[in-house]
């Protein structure tokens, strides 16, 4: 057995200290085969992962051009003339936009409440379980609710209603309605993190200068948490850029974006277009298109898109305010809040 | 200071109020526009003729189509959620919700198609009816199959109007296709269907094989192509129809009439580039 | 005085204004409005899903879960306002769905259990600094990549694959009489939900792992044991609340796949036979979630909406579920005084 003696010291950073390695040679039959393993699946881990990046890396770079993200999408079946993607990009970004407009503020009040009023405490408790349960009901099942209401005729005025008087339910207002529901868990998630791990001198020194509860909430904790919030609605956008589901059934998939009536901005919001996803989802061989090289380019610029996103939030988590444990725990703690950026 | 607060509470309120009385005449004043929604086979048809629509009448906003298959199409206008139905298959009585009225606007011609590295030649009824109803299994049992092995059917989804056609034309009232065929929800997939798969046959509207990837089969002798169609020498013909609840009246009469009115030339020759003009 | 008294006075004038106790107590009421607005429109969810669905469940009671014919055929049915012979129109027996479910949401997360477990231990302590330098942020955006994306890689990669090598004809044969092959199929999508599930399940269990207290750790080394049973003993042990919320999470998303399964899971809702043996394997299958997707078009038909929506019910009282087995998991964090 090796001499424990002066251990090295471990890097900084690393939470964890080692002792000097130990030989394995010594080790119980078992024990070694459990090692070997977990080294096969460690390795055969990072080849998956590696694999999956680089391939699509590979692809995406080989069939992407400028021109397709320039080019808006034509029906045609000749690959050269069907155009780019630029109306899904657009749609994409419309419909991050939507959500998270709704989502953002609506999370940051409800984290809010939670945190510093929680009154009645019966009532903070069974919102919080709400919100849970919202985190993990499935995207479909948003999609055929949202669906429902935005078909009845007193929301006509959101999306497009035909000359019979049918209300078509299906537009870019529906589709980020329903997709702020998707982000809605990870900002309040974020935000009541962040608030949770400030430091009660913050709201004690406050109230002693004679603040009320919601000054303070609002000049004091909210404004220290800016990274936390931040993280959230990144989280958040990264969950509504990669869902296909709602955008399926909710959004009235159209090659290009098409507005309703001639109001500027808010034709678009209430005709129907398509994203990223549906655009890919619609040019593999499930799909119609049947284009796979524009479906690989289309797929790149998302997953560019996706790795921006990631960068800002380790970023963000990097800036975090009063976080006691540093980076890794910290992303690792919001984990739990992103049950599945895209489905 | 109080007055501040209330004088920007109330500017917030009377532009927010703004705002969404602006979306309540917007919406009424947009003059609405005709949507109509079926079968996949016509919606390159009626996309086109939309198009063409608008360009004659540049006031009336072009008619949004979907597609969603045939059945669906036709439960959507008998519900009133579109104002016309496409519909690729004839009116069945006692199925079709009541009410309804079909208007003849085209015929199509239906391919059987197989894989381009499967290029039969020629395939006769009974072999349609026995390759589709399941009973010949393997390529092997059919003469001038170029390849062995099982065979991959692809049929169509059961609300397809083009499935129902291919049933009553080329496989009669009383066989079925067997169930074991993997169903697809649209021309587009059908074809890509079978273009994928070296052992597979289909059906398609003779439109969908014009861009090729596919080898369109010969039924009983005659070659599928446009001309054999037209004559009346290609026997898998069926007709498209537009269907409305009621009489057409208003905005999707004026359409119809458009469609169907013999003697306009710019609808011919849409008609006619893919399809059997029937006037 | 709603103020103490050595406070000084706000600002008068255009400057920022601070919050009276009124003031307060209209936004405590105004945010606790909000929160209601938001339980009740869930709860408005919940009731919708369940009153559109429950047309299905009185037609059918308890064997809409048993089998019972095709899904196809039974959804054409609907579709086309022709009841099935000897049966109502809203008969639907969902028991392809169902077992395509079990099948593919169990088999992926009991393999991801047992790899991200193995995969997590190597990370926290058996990696070397560099590969885990680089495996992090990878592992990261995996878990951020969307599920067409996989489902795209499956559809023109993995199922070709499948589909060319490993499907001879003699297994085609085998079943033709039945449902066709095709590299689409349970396992692609088992093997392809469980890489989705992966990076979650691995980045919980890693933080978890990371965070067991070093104390622990040195004190059972010092004890004599080896690393590996130090880690097997101590910190999977410690780790246990975090694995199992793990799994939930991991459960949770699988159960929702409805994108990528729908591209690879078949063409057909179809219900694997394990007495095929291996080529139960390769039979199509569609799960709950798929099947709600691809059938979302026909909403607007009655019969056919009231079958979807039950599905989905089905779908809502599950995540319910799996919500509640996850807070019960939380309750045993506690219990050790450990953050996830």
């Amino acid at each position: 057995m090796a001499t424990v003696g002066l251990a090295p010291t471990p890097p900084s950073g690393s939470a964890i200290a080692r002792p000097p390695r130990e030989r394995t040679g010594s080790w119980p039959v078992i024990d070694r085969i459990a090692y070997g393993l977990c080294w096969a699946v460690g390795i055969g881990l990072c080849l998956i992962a590696l694999a999956i990046v680089l391939f699509m890396f590979v692809k995406g770079i080989a069939y992407l051009r400028p021109s397709l993200l320039l080019e808006s999408p034509a029906p045609s079946a000749i690959q050269s003339e069907s155009g780019g993607f630029f109306d899904p990009i657009v749609g994409s970004l419309i419909v991050a936009a939507i959500g998270i407009a709704i989502a953002a503020p609506v999370g940051i009040a409800l984290a809010t409440w939670l945190s510093e009023y929680r009154r009645p405490t019966w009532l903070a408790r069974t919102v919080e379980s709400a919100i849970e349960m919202i985190a993990g009901v499935p995207s479909v099942v948003l999609a055929i609710f949202g669906l429902l209401i935005f078909s009845q005729r007193f929301l006509g005025f959101l999306s497009e209603t035909d000359a019979g008087g049918a209300v078509s339910g299906k537009s870019f207002f529906a589709a980020g309605a329903v997709m702020s529901l998707l982000a809605l868990p990870l900002v309040v998630g974020a935000t009541r993190e962040g608030l949770e791990q400030l430091s009660g001198r913050m709201r004690e020194a406050s109230y002693a200068l004679g603040r009320t509860r919601s000054t303070t909430a609002r000049r004091v904790l909210l404004p220290a948490i800016r990274p936390d919030i931040a993280t959230g609605i990144a989280l958040g956008m990264g969950r509504i850029i990669g869902d296909t589901a709602i955008i399926t059934i909710v959004l009235g998939l159209t090659l290009t974006n098409e507005g309703v009536g001639r109001t500027p901005l808010i034709s678009t919001l209430r005709g129907s277009g398509s994203t990223l996803t549906s655009y890919i989802y619609n040019n593999s061989p499930a799909g119609e298109g049947s284009a796979p090289q524009k479906a690989y380019a289309a797929a790149f610029v998302l997953l560019l898109i996706v790795l921006a996103l990631n960068g800002l939030v380790t970023w963000l988590t990097g800036r975090g305010g009063q976080s006691e444990g540093g980076m890794l725990s910290r992303a690792f703690r919001l984990i739990p809040y992103m049950p599945d950026p895209s489905r | 200071m109080r007055a501040y607060r209330t004088l920007t509470h109330r500017t917030l309120v009377v532009s927010a109020i703004l705002a969404v009385s602006l979306l309540a005449p917007a919406s009424a004043m947009a003059s609405k526009r005709l949507v109509i929604a079926g079968s996949t086979s016509m919606l390159p048809l009626v996309e086109k003729l939309a198009v063409a629509y608008h360009k004659e009448f540049h006031k009336i906003p072009a008619p949004k189509v979907e597609g969603g298959q045939t059945d669906i199409g036709i439960d959507d206008v008998a519900s009133g959620r579109v104002d016309i139905g496409d519909a690729s298959r004839d009116p069945i009585p006692g199925v079709d919700p009541s009410g309804l009225v079909f208007s003849k606007v085209a015929r199509d011609g239906i391919c059987v198609i197989t894989n381009n590295s499967n290029p039969l030649a020629n395939l006769s009824q009974e072999t349609i009816q026995g390759i589709f109803t399941g009973n010949i299994r393997s390529w092997n049992e059919v003469p001038g199959a170029t390849i062995s092995g099982p065979i991959d059917l692809f049929d169509r989804e059961n609300v397809s109007g083009t499935q129902d056609a291919f049933q009553n034309i080329f496989l009669g009232e009383a066989l079925k296709i067997s169930p074991s065929a993997t169903q697809e929800s649209s021309e587009g997939l059908e074809v890509n269907a079978v273009k994928a798969q070296t052992s597979a046959i289909g059906f398609v509207s003779f439109s969908a094989t014009i861009y090729g990837g596919v080898h369109n089969v010969d039924y009983e002798g005659v070659p599928c192509t446009l001309p054999n169609a037209k004559s009346g020498q290609y026997g898998g013909v069926r007709n498209f129809w537009m269907v409305t609840k009621g009489a057409p009246k208003g905005e999707a009469a004026k359409f119809i009439d458009w469609v169907t009115k013999p003697g306009n030339l710019t609808v011919r020759k849409i008609v006619s580039s893919e399809w059997i003009a029937i006037h | 005085m709603d103020r103490h008294p050595l406070t000084p006075e706000p600002p008068r004038g255009r400057k920022r204004r601070w919050a009276t106790a009124r003031t307060d107590q209209r936004v405590e009421l105004t945010l606790g409005a909000l929160a209601v607005a938001a339980l009740v429109l869930i709860g408005a969810m919940l009731v919708t899903v369940l009153i559109k669905a429950w047309p299905s469940f009185s037609h059918n009671g308890l064997s809409w879960f048993g089998p019972g014919g095709d899904i196809e055929t039974q959804f054409r049915a609907m579709a086309q306002n022709k009841a099935l012979p000897g049966h109502s129109i809203l008969y639907f027996r969902a028991w392809p769905l169902i077992w395509a479910t079990v099948l593919t949401t169990g088999s992926a997360v009991l393999i991801a259990l047992l790899v991200s477990t193995l995969a997590a231990i190597f990370l926290t302590e058996f990696a070397p600094m560099r590969v885990r330098q680089v495996l992090d942020p990878v592992i990261r955006l995996l878990a951020g990549v969307p599920s067409v994306i996989y489902g795209l890689i499956g559809i023109l990669v993995i199922a070709p694959y499948l589909d060319d090598h490993l499907i001879g004809t003699a297994r085609r044969e085998s079943v033709s009489y039945v449902v066709q092959l095709n590299g689409a199929d349970v396992m692609t999508a088992s093997l392809v939900l469980t890489v989705m599930i992966l990076p979650i399940m691995v980045a919980i269990t890693a933080g978890a792992l990371a965070s067991v207290p070093a104390s622990w750790r040195e004190g059972s080394l010092a004890l004599g044991a080896n690393r590996w049973r130090t880690i097997w003993r101590v910190s999977l042990r410690t780790a246990r609340p975090a694995i199992v919320a793990a799994t939930v999470l991991a459960t949770a998303r699988a159960l929702g796949e409805a994108v990528m399964l729908a591209m690879l899971g078949g063409g057909r809702s179809f219900a694997p036979n394990l007495l095929d043996g291996l080529t139960a394997l390769f039979e199509p299958v569609r799960p709950l979630a798929a099947a709600i997707f691809q059938n979302s078009e026909g909403l607007t038909i009655a019969p056919l909406g009231h079958t979807v929506y039950a599905i989905g019910a089905v779908l809502l009282v599950s995540a319910a579920m799996l919500s509640l087995a996850g807070w019960a998991a939380k309750q045993q964090f506690n219990r050790y005084g450990l953050r996830g």
